[in-house]
C-alpha cells in the first residue's frame, strides 16, 4: 500500500475510525519490511498487538463432573442399606408372648428331668450294693 | 446439556477470556483463576447460556465483570499497594532488555484505566467488531470508539516518547 494511504489509516487509527479491514492492512504494514523510517516508532504497537494475540492459557477448566453421580451413589446405597438391615429383621423367628412362655417353661421341664433321672441314676448305683448281701448270703448257706 | 455439549460450546473462546483476564489482572496466575471460575459460573448457569444468541459475548462479559470485581476486593485489601511498588522496580529492570519494544507496549498497556484497557483488548487484540464490543460492554459504539482513541493515543504517546529517548 502507498505511502500516504498509510499515514492516513494511521491518522483514522488513532482517532478510533478505522474498521476491522484497515486495521488488517496497517498490521500487515508494519510487519512488512519496508517500513519508512518516520513510522518505525509504531512497528512495536502493531507487533505487540499480534503478539497479545498469540497468548493462550496453560491450564486446563475443571468442570464438578462427580457432583451428580455421588448423590446418586447416596441413593443407591441408602436403598442397599435399607434392605439389608430390613431383611435382617424380617427374617428373625417373630415369638409371640406364648410361644415364648411356653418354650421356657418346656427348657425349665427339660431341667427337672435331667434333674429327676440324675438322682435315679445315682440311687441304681446304691442299690449295687444290695448284690452284695446275695453273695455274702449265698457264702453263708452253701 | 451435558457436559461435553457445554465444553463444546464454551471452550472455543477460552483463551480469549484468558487473555482479557491477564489484560486486566496482569498477574497469569490470576488471570488462569478468573477463566476457572468464569467456567464454573457459566456451567452452574449452564440451562441459561442458550438463551443468549451469542454466548461468546456473554462469557467476555462475566469474565470482564468478574475481573474488575476481583480488581476492586484486591484493591479493598490494599494488595495493590504490594503488587505495585514490586511491579515498579521489575518494570524498571525490563525497561532496560525490552529492545525490541513489544515487551514496553505490554507496559504500556498496564498503565492504561480499565476500561480502556478492555476495549483495547477487544478491539486490536480480539478484532471484534464495534457493535460486539458494545454488547459485551453495554456500551454504545460511539463511546467505544472515543475510548479506543484514547487509549491508542496514550499509547502511542508514551511509545513515541521511549522511541525518541532511545533514538536520541
Amino acid at each position: 500500500m502507498e505511502l500516504v494511504n498509510i499515514e492516513k489509516l494511521l491518522e483514522a487509527y488513532f482517532e478510533g475510525q478505522t474498521s476491522l479491514e484497515e486495521e488488517a492492512a496497517l498490521c500487515a504494514y508494519f510487519k512488512s519490511r519496508e517500513v519508512a523510517p518516520h513510522l518505525q516508532a509504531y512497528t512495536p504497537l502493531f507487533k505487540g498487538l499480534s503478539a497479545a494475540r498469540q497468548e493462550v492459557s496453560q491450564r486446563k477448566v475443571e468442570l464438578p463432573h462427580y457432583r451428580v453421580a455421588f448423590w446418586r451413589y447416596g441413593i443407591a446405597a441408602t436403598v442397599a442399606i435399607g434392605i439389608g438391615i430390613a431383611g435382617f429383621v424380617f427374617t428373625q423367628p417373630k415369638l409371640t408372648q406364648e410361644e415364648r412362655e411356653a418354650i421356657a417353661a418346656f427348657e425349665k421341664t427339660k431341667e427337672a428331668m435331667k434333674f429327676l433321672s440324675q438322682n435315679f441314676n445315682d440311687g441304681a448305683e446304691e442299690l449295687a450294693i444290695i448284690n452284695q448281701f446275695t453273695i455274702t448270703k449265698n457264702k453263708i448257706l452253701k | 446439556m451435558n457436559q461435553n455439549e457445554f465444553l463444546g460450546t464454551v471452550l472455543p473462546f477460552k483463551d480469549k477470556l484468558y487473555r482479557l483476564a491477564k489484560r486486566i489482572l496482569v498477574s497469569k496466575d490470576e488471570a488462569e483463576d478468573a477463566v476457572q471460575e468464569v467456567y464454573l459460573k457459566l456451567w452452574k448457569g449452564k440451562g441459561k447460556i442458550k438463551n443468549y444468541k451469542n454466548p461468546e459475548a456473554f462469557a467476555i462479559t462475566m469474565t470482564k465483570n468478574y475481573c474488575l470485581d476481583r480488581l476492586k476486593s484486591k484493591q479493598a485489601n490494599n494488595l495493590k499497594i504490594v503488587h505495585n511498588t514490586f511491579q515498579h522496580s521489575q518494570s524498571v529492570e525490563r525497561e532496560v532488555e525490552a529492545n525490541d519494544g513489544v515487551t514496553m507496549v505490554f507496559k504500556i498497556m498496564e498503565t492504561l484505566p480499565e476500561q480502556q484497557r478492555i476495549v483495547l483488548q477487544l478491539r486490536d487484540v480480539e478484532q471484534f467488531e464495534f457493535s460486539e464490543i458494545a454488547e459485551m460492554l453495554d456500551s454504545n459504539e460511539t463511546a467505544i470508539r472515543v475510548n479506543l482513541s484514547r487509549a491508542r493515543k496514550t499509547v502511542r504517546e508514551a511509545l513515541l516518547k521511549k522511541y525518541n529517548y532511545g533514538v536520541s
